[in-house]
């Protein structure tokens, strides 16, 4: 149907048709690889953070290792025992383990939802009453609260230990589990007040309860430990107090404020 | 036109042989200039078709659209304007009406 002419025609139409093909199929396949591309990535990354944490495993035991080496007797025993008190090693003993999860009752009209979820508050109590009662150690959903150890909401979970955790909450707490058990369920109490809310608050009684290690990382950016000679060249004990009694009305307007709070909450249950 | 299924199939290999592919940033570049390229060669065989193929006037314009479309498509990019949705369009629509014509030339046989 189509007559060409002449022979340099047809090599130009030959050469046209090649460039054509040439481009169509390379358009497809860079578009199948642009696809291919995202997947990768995320398969990329994903290797590698398995590589990185096996390498930082690997190191932190290397760690322990020369750590482990460079002690002995006497000073180990001690270091063990302060690592303990720290924290640093995974505790186990008679405890409670106590499961909290948010109520499944609807809120009724005109009353705030926010009342019917677990919020830091709540931990906070239950935390607060356990140490008070004696609690050796204790983790909230497998982290291992220490000193530094910061409980607070954000967005829809609590942030604990730098970790996002999600409800529902289990507290482990080494201790008297008698002790510990009616610590939270006294008159007018933490689980009391869960109840009225419809907040599902379970204490198990256990003689084998496990507290994980802490796994974080601590490191003093600020603070600087004071050597025996220093505090003998300040002298007067006088200047530490100072200084500490500078951050007690913060301390304190916490305190009381947590306080208030708490008895509001109380009231509401009554 | 055997030669040019034969030239479309040889192109056709060689993509596939081609390691590698086309960098993200060329991708708006290569889709046009290929837009570009059908649109000639349809033209062509319309113009085949009709008896007034002139070679001259095929290879001119195949390699002038393909690099105005480029420049259109590169200057839209410089000025964040796409312009190489109007370049796809109105090549799309000449593809179309180009189509239209053979379909009717070939149809009157």
């Amino acid at each position: 149907m189509m007559t060409v002419k002449n022979k340099h025609t047809r090599i130009l139409i030959f050469l046209v048709c090649i460039i054509l093909g040439y481009m169509i199929t390379m358009q497809l396949r860079s578009h199948n690889q642009y696809q291919n591309l995202a997947i990768q990535r995320a398969e990329d990354l994903t290797v590698r953070l398995k590589e990185v944490q096996a390498d930082r495993d690997k190191l932190a035991k290397e760690l322990d290792e020369y750590r482990a080496g460079r002690i002995s007797g006497a000073a180990q025993k001690e270091m063990d025992d302060l690592k303990a008190r720290a924290g640093e090693t995974e505790m186990e003993g008679k405890g409670i383990i106590f499961t909290l999860d948010d109520s499944k009752q609807a809120a009724k009209a005109g009353e705030n939802k926010n009342l019917y979820i677990i919020h830091d508050e709540d931990l906070l109590r239950v935390v607060n009453e356990l140490r008070a009662a004696g609690a050796e150690a204790i983790s909230l959903n497998g982290q291992r609260l220490i000193g530094s150890s910061e409980i607070r909401c954000v967005g829809p979970t609590v942030l604990v230990n730098e970790r996002r955790l999600a409800a529902p909450f289990v507290i482990s707490a080494i201790g008297n589990p008698q002790t510990l058990d009616s610590s939270l369920k006294l008159r007018g109490g933490v689980i009391e007040n869960f109840k009225f809310w419809g907040i599902r608050a379970d204490v198990v009684q256990s003689d084998k309860v496990r507290v994980p290690a802490f796994k974080g990382n601590r490191t003093f950016e600020f603070a600087k430990p004071v050597s025996e000679e220093e505090k003998k060249e300040a002298g007067r004990p006088a200047t530490v107090d100072e200084g500490t009694s500078e951050n007690k009305p913060g301390a304190d307007a916490e305190k009381s404020e947590g306080r208030q709070a708490s008895q509001k909450n109380a009231g509401g249950a009554q | 036109m055997i030669y040019a299924i034969i030239g479309l199939i040889f192109g056709i290999v060689g993509g596939v042989l081609t390691p590698g592919f086309i960098p993200k940033i060329y991708a708006p570049y290569f889709s046009v200039a290929l837009m570009a390229g059908l649109d000639t060669a349809f033209g062509g065989l319309r113009a085949a078709m009709e008896g007034e193929y002139d070679n001259q006037v095929f290879i001119s314009g195949f390699v002038v659209n393909i690099l105005l479309a480029v420049f259109f498509c590169y200057a839209g990019i410089k000025m964040d304007i796409d312009f190489y949705l109007i370049v796809i369009l109105v090549l799309g629509m000449r593809i179309f009406n180009n189509l239209a014509i053979i379909r009717r030339l070939y149809l009157k046989k």
